[in-house]
């Protein structure tokens, strides 16, 4: 249901609603569970009460999991340490200090600042520029046995193997406990559920895609990452607490690496990355298991191993999604639409005054690159290469394969890349800054092979792009979204506007590419780096793109580079044009006379040495 | 001084021994095999079944080779071959997998500690110690182990053909190489190699039925560090097995069993590639 309206009429078209369709639904699926959880305790008896409570707070816990493993595709092993570092802090206080409202209160802060330093800690060793994420998962699964052993090296202060039983704890009747866990549950499962379907939400999809991409989309995908484990550390840590405190014992188990993996074993069973599955999921299966694995003990766990595996291998979606596009056949189409809660997104023209892009100082170059290098051990790819592009200059970069144009571009977005040099943005040096940082000094770059975000529509690539200068919402998904003119332009003429509620890896080849110019314009970058813009595209749509190009140059002072080997659309559209060849700068100078030149005639034809 | 030395030597090469099934797994398939701990787990009751059978106590080490080959072929074909586009998954079903194995030994032979026949037991004396012969041993079986990988890897077609598809295998499919009998006949000498090693540590305790368990991480995190190279993974045994038995003697042994871990995920974070060259 995405409209899309040119021109600035489209505001008065804009009702704002206080509260979103999805709102309404959440809350009263809300209100429906906490009503559930109000009766409980009348219906059931105070085993099942107990082993509910139980339930409950491993489902906060696997809750977790999901936003990190399901929606960010962070796999991780370590939220159940969390849980432990919490358990521990009320065991440990109750057991050596004593049970004072004052000393709940700071067990339960220290467990929560104590989890946060350590998920700080574990997110700076995992989510550095260039990890795997199987060291991500090997990170997360050497915490658990790094607690454990200090567990067990603890002697009696920490109980060792046996833990720690039997302390004074705040205490509550079962049926205090059932309600309170239960509400807790309940909301945060209602916050979880509307934070994935925010535009936060999304952009946490984007990462776990295509993490990279999002990098060069200027978006801080490492802060971002641990700045989510640590607040998943601090929910795990206080569901442990609360554990604790229930059942007044503690043990090495409730820490320990197997702990962690029957979280992501519950998540992955209920579904990953849907919130509502996981939970479910825990609810049921740690029901199920209270009761089965006291009749049948082992084979119960032969069946949950058996259908984990049988999930993960034939649908590794989980169980609920699968359901639950069963039932939502059969609903009302009217509570299906809701349920979907696919808002209106429209895309308008951003006014000239609130185009951010920077100022362009006309009297320095916009990108300087000063004997940039860049080596592979004794192989030189690239050497001592000076480029100066100033405001409103448009550089074409020619050469044989091979001839190092794509490195270069790398060097220049990445600052890790180059092995000396140096190279400003803006009049920025940008040392050893990543993607991220170097985009919000105003630099674009798109790619050669077309990088997008495949599971997402064309519209959510959109309002990723614009991450920079609209933060998104951690609740809500926005309506509507300015975008700089000339984005809006190619949106306009190369058709994407009828395909923005399309998958991305739906569309064909051009749009994709044309998607991925409109997201680098959405930057509002002012320079511009292009890495062969127009492969793959019918002459319409080059000269389009060429046009396009022409424009931002002249009227908007950008400075732009551009990988290409079709001569005439580098004829077409460049004002200068340099030569790279084995690595080296050959020529520099008037488009003409480059390619008129000998030297870039014996270069494509090979003749020289 | 001599222990302390004899100690390090002995330890790398059960590390190693340990170790090499799940690196040739990781090195051609990149699918970390979280069922490599009930592999050992599977080594260790074969022991106990040559011993229940009051068979020779070296026959258990062929037995649990077969057994293991046959498993991992098994597995290869029922569950790994559809996750080779998803090795974080991959993780996830040789996990579940395991727990599986693990319930049916324990259905098969209890919860219990029990103790299988060893062939050798004594001590020796060496560089004037007297140390456990079985534990020397153990470097004879590492050398073998070792020798036995580079003999197949280099010397026989169908490690050539390995050594293809761990270098590039679009390229080795594209030259008509059949990278799924690759895969299969991989996955399944990994964990042939997985039991035997089980049955190799089994002499050195006692079996139980959650014996593997300790190990895989730490034969996990040797592999991480190793990349897909044998010697690689040689020395990374020797460094962190070294430093693991520094750190129990002269710390404490609780510190001792974190070194190994502790070490390789740090290693790790400064040096990507670990122990691997080039």
């Amino acid at each position: 249901m995405t409209r899309f309206i040119g021109g600035v009429e489209a505001d008065h078209g804009y009702l704002v609603l206080p509260l979103h369709v999805r709102f309404r639904a959440v809350c009263i699926l809300t209100a429906l569970a906490l009503i559930v959880v109000l009766i409980g305790p009348f219906v059931l008896d105070p085993y099942t009460q107990s082993v509910l409570v139980r339930a409950f707070l491993l489902a906060v816990t696997a809750l977790t999991v999901d936003l990190l493993w399901g929606t960010t595709g962070i796999l991780t092993f370590a939220q159940g340490a969390f849980f432990g570092i919490g358990a521990y802090a009320a065991g440990l206080m109750f057991t050596h200090v004593g049970y004072t409202a004052g000393t709940v209160l700071f067990a339960l802060l220290a467990a929560i600042t104590v989890s946060m330093l350590v998920a700080a800690f574990v997110g700076w060793l995992a989510f550095w520029q260039g990890a795997t994420s199987l060291y991500v998962a090997v990170v997360t699964l050497v915490l658990p046995i790094v607690v454990v052993q200090l567990i067990y090296s603890g002697g009696s202060f920490t109980g060792s193997s046996s833990g720690l039983v039997g302390f004074d704890a705040p205490s509550l009747s079962m049926s205090g406990w059932f309600w309170f866990t239960g509400t807790l549950m309940v909301l945060l499962t209602a916050c979880a559920w509307v934070f994935i379907r925010s535009d936060y939400g999304r952009m946490l999809n984007a990462i776990r895609d295509n993490e990279t991409r999002n990098r060069y989309l200027g978006i801080p995908t490492s802060h971002i990452k641990i700045t989510l484990m640590m607040a998943m550390a601090a929910l795990a840590s206080m569901a442990g607490f609360i554990y604790a405190c229930v059942g007044t014992i503690v043990a090495p188990e409730h820490a320990g690496f197997v702990f962690g993996t029957e979280l992501v074993i519950y998540v992955a069973l209920g579904g990953r990355g849907t919130v509502l599955g996981p939970v479910i999921g825990t609810i049921g299966l740690e029901w199920a298991s209270a009761y089965i694995s006291s009749i049948l003990p082992f084979v119960w766990t032969i069946i949950i191993g058996t259908i984990f595996v049988v999930v993960i291998v034939i649908m590794p979606e989980g169980l609920l999604p699968p359901i639950w596009r069963t039932l939502s056949k059969k609903l009302p189409s009217r509570l299906a639409k809701a349920a979907k809660g696919k808002g209106a997104i429209t895309f308008y023209p951003l006014a000239e005054s609130d185009i951010k892009t920077f100022p362009a100082n006309m009297s320095q170059p916009a990108l300087d690159l000063s004997s940039v290098t860049k080596r592979y051990g004794h192989l030189k790819v690239l050497q001592g290469i000076d480029i100066a592009v100033m405001p409103g200059e448009l550089v074409g970069i020619v050469g044989p394969n091979g001839a190092g144009k794509t490195t270069l571009m790398r060097c220049i977005s990445d600052g890790l890349e180059r092995s000396s040099g140096v190279i400003k943005v803006n009049g920025k040096d940008i040392g050893q800054k990543s993607p991220a940082a170097i985009t919000t000094l105003g630099l674009g770059r798109s790619f050669q092979n077309t990088s997008l975000f495949e599971s997402l529509s064309v519209s959510e690539c959109l309002r990723l792009a614009r991450y920079r200068h609209w933060q998104p919402s951690k609740t809500d998904t926005a309506d509507r979204i300015g975008l700089p003119t000339a984005a809006m332009e190619v949106l306009e003429s190369t058709g994407l506007t009828s395909q923005l509620d399309g998958k991305v890896n739906n569309l064909p080849h051009g749009m994709k590419r044309a998607l991925e110019l409109t997201m680098v314009l959405s930057l509002e970058p002012n320079v511009l780096l292009l890495d062969e813009p127009t492969a793959g595209l019918t002459k319409a749509d080059r000269l389009m793109i060429g046009n396009i190009l022409t424009d931002l140059q002249t009227r908007l002072g950008l400075a732009i580079v551009l990988i290409e080997h079709d001569f005439d659309f580098v004829k077409q559209v460049c004002s200068r044009l340099v030569v790279l060849h084995r690595g080296e700068l050959v020529l520099d100078g008037e488009v003409q006379e480059v390619v008129n030149s000998d030297l870039v005639q014996e270069i494509y034809s090979g003749h020289v040495e | 001084m001599n222990y302390l030395f004899l100690d390090i030597i002995t330890t790398a090469a059960i590390l190693f021994i340990i170790s090499s099934g799940l690196l040739i797994i990781f090195g051609v398939m990149k699918v970390i095999n979280f069922a490599h701990g009930v592999f050992l787990t599977i080594g260790g009751y074969s022991s106990l079944v040559v011993t229940r059978f009051d068979w020779d106590p070296w026959f258990s080490m062929p037995l649990a080779f077969v057994v293991g080959c046959l498993l991992g072929a098994f597995i290869e074909r029922a569950i790994l071959r559809f996750l080779y586009h998803r090795p974080l998954d991959a993780i996830l079903a040789t996990w579940g997998l395991g727990i599986v194995l693990g319930q049916l030994i324990i259905i098969a032979f209890g919860r219990e500690v029990q103790f299988a026949d060893r062939p050798v037991s004594g001590a020796v004396e060496l560089l004037g110690a007297f140390y456990s012969q079985y534990r020397l041993l153990l470097i004879i079986f590492a050398v073998l182990v070792a020798a036995a990988m580079w003999l197949l890897l280099k010397g026989t077609r169908i490690g050539l053909q390995t050594r293809a598809v761990i270098m590039n295998e679009p390229l080795a499919r594209g030259l008509g190489i059949n990278s799924s009998r690759v895969r299969l006949i991989t996955f399944s000498f990994g964990a042939g190699l997985a039991c035997l090693a089980g049955a190799f540590i089994t002499p050195l305790s006692s079996v139980d039925p959650n014996m593997g368990l300790p190990w895989l991480v730490s034969a996990f995190m040797l592999v991480l560090v190793s990349g897909n190279s044998f010697l690689a993974l040689a020395i990374a045994c020797l460094v962190l097995g070294g430093a693991q038995v520094l750190a129990s003697t002269y710390i404490n042994p609780i510190i001792g069993g974190l070194t190994i871990a502790v070490l390789a995920a740090l290693l790790l974070r400064l040096r990507p590639k670990g122990f691997a060259y080039d």
